[in-house]
C-alpha cells in the first residue's frame, strides 16, 4: 500500500477534484490518496465523487478551514 | 483561569449537535435552492426588480472612477437618466449595493462562525493570470449579456423569460469549453 499526498491548498474548484480523479486513475488498488484542500466546495464535491465511484473516503479537518480528504482506491 | 473557561466553552460549542449541523457543516444543495427561491420572490415582490448581482459592480466601478476624478456621463452604459440618477444618489441609496455588501459580510460571518476563515496562499503566477483573465471575462460577459448567472440566468428563468433559458444554453457551453481550457493550460 502506497500513500500519495496531493497538496491542493490554495486551489479552487474544480482543480482539486480533477487532480484527485487523475491520481486515482494511475495508482494501484489499495493505495491511498491524501488530498489537502482549503476550499469548502472541494470538501463537498471530492468526497461525493469518490463515494459514488465506490472508493473508501474519510474527511478530516486538520486545521481551521483546512481539510484532508483520504481516498482509498477499492477497484 | 479565564482563558481556561473560555477554552472549555468553545470546546463544548464545537461538540454541540446544532452548531455542527447549522453552522459548521455545509447545508445541502436543496436547502440552498429553496432559500434562494424564497429570497428571489421576496426581492421581486418588494423592489419590483428581479435579483441581480453584477450590475451593482459596474456602479461600484463608476463610483471609484469618479472618486479619482473621472466622469462616466458620456459612457453609453451609464448614459440613461435612470443610470445617472442611481449614480448621483450614491452607494447608500442603492439597494443592490446594500444587498451585495450584505452578501459579502454574510459570507464572512458564516465562515467565521464555522471557524473556517483562512487567507489562502497564492500558489503560482499561473493562478494569478487565470484569476485575472477569468474575472475580466466574467465581468465583461455579464455586462454585455445584461446579467450574470443570477441576474440573467436565475432571475430570467424565475421570471419565466425565454432569455434565461438562452443564457443557460450559452453558460453550459461556456462552462464545458472553460473547463477544457482550465485542464489544458492551468493544471
Amino acid at each position: 500500500m502506497k500513500e500519495y499526498v496531493i497538496d491542493s491548498f490554495g486551489e479552487a474548484c474544480p482543480v482539486p477534484l480533477i487532480k484527485a480523479q487523475n491520481k486515482i486513475k494511475e495508482i494501484e488498488v489499495g493505495d491511498v490518496v491524501v488530498l489537502q484542500i482549503d476550499h469548502s466546495c472541494a470538501m463537498k464535491n471530492v468526497p461525493e465523487w469518490a463515494r459514488k465511484d465506490g472508493h473508501n473516503v474519510e474527511v478530516e479537518e486538520v486545521d481551521d478551514g483546512e481539510w484532508e480528504v483520504i481516498i482509498e482506491k477499492t477497484h | 483561569m479565564e482563558a481556561k473557561t473560555e477554552e472549555k466553552f468553545f470546546n463544548k460549542v464545537q461538540k454541540n449537535e446544532f452548531y455542527k449541523k447549522w453552522l459548521k457543516s455545509a447545508w445541502p444543495y436543496i436547502t440552498g435552492a429553496i432559500l434562494l427561491s424564497l429570497f428571489q420572490i421576496v426581492t421581486l415582490a418588494t423592489t419590483s426588480d428581479p435579483w441581480g448581482v453584477s450590475g451593482t459592480f459596474a456602479n461600484w466601478g463608476a463610483w471609484i472612477y469618479e472618486a479619482f476624478g473621472g466622469s462616466v456621463d458620456k459612457w453609453y452604459y451609464f448614459s440613461s437618466e435612470g443610470a445617472q440618477a442611481t449614480l448621483e444618489a450614491g452607494l447608500l441609496a442603492h439597494g443592490g449595493s446594500i444587498r451585495n455588501i450584505g452578501i459579502i459580510l454574510g459570507a464572512l460571518l458564516a465562515t467565521l462562525l464555522a471557524s473556517q476563515f483562512k487567507f489562502k496562499k497564492i500558489k503560482s503566477k499561473k493562478q494569478v493570470i487565470a484569476a485575472v483573465l477569468g474575472g475580466l471575462m466574467m465581468g465583461y460577459g455579464a455586462r454585455i449579456a445584461f446579467g450574470c448567472n443570477i441576474g440573467a440566468l436565475f432571475s430570467g428563468i424565475a421570471s419565466l423569460s425565454l432569455s434565461g433559458w438562452v443564457f443557460a444554453i450559452g453558460m453550459f457551453g461556456g462552462a464545458i469549453i472553460g473547463s477544457k481550457l482550465l485542464v489544458k493550460f492551468f493544471m
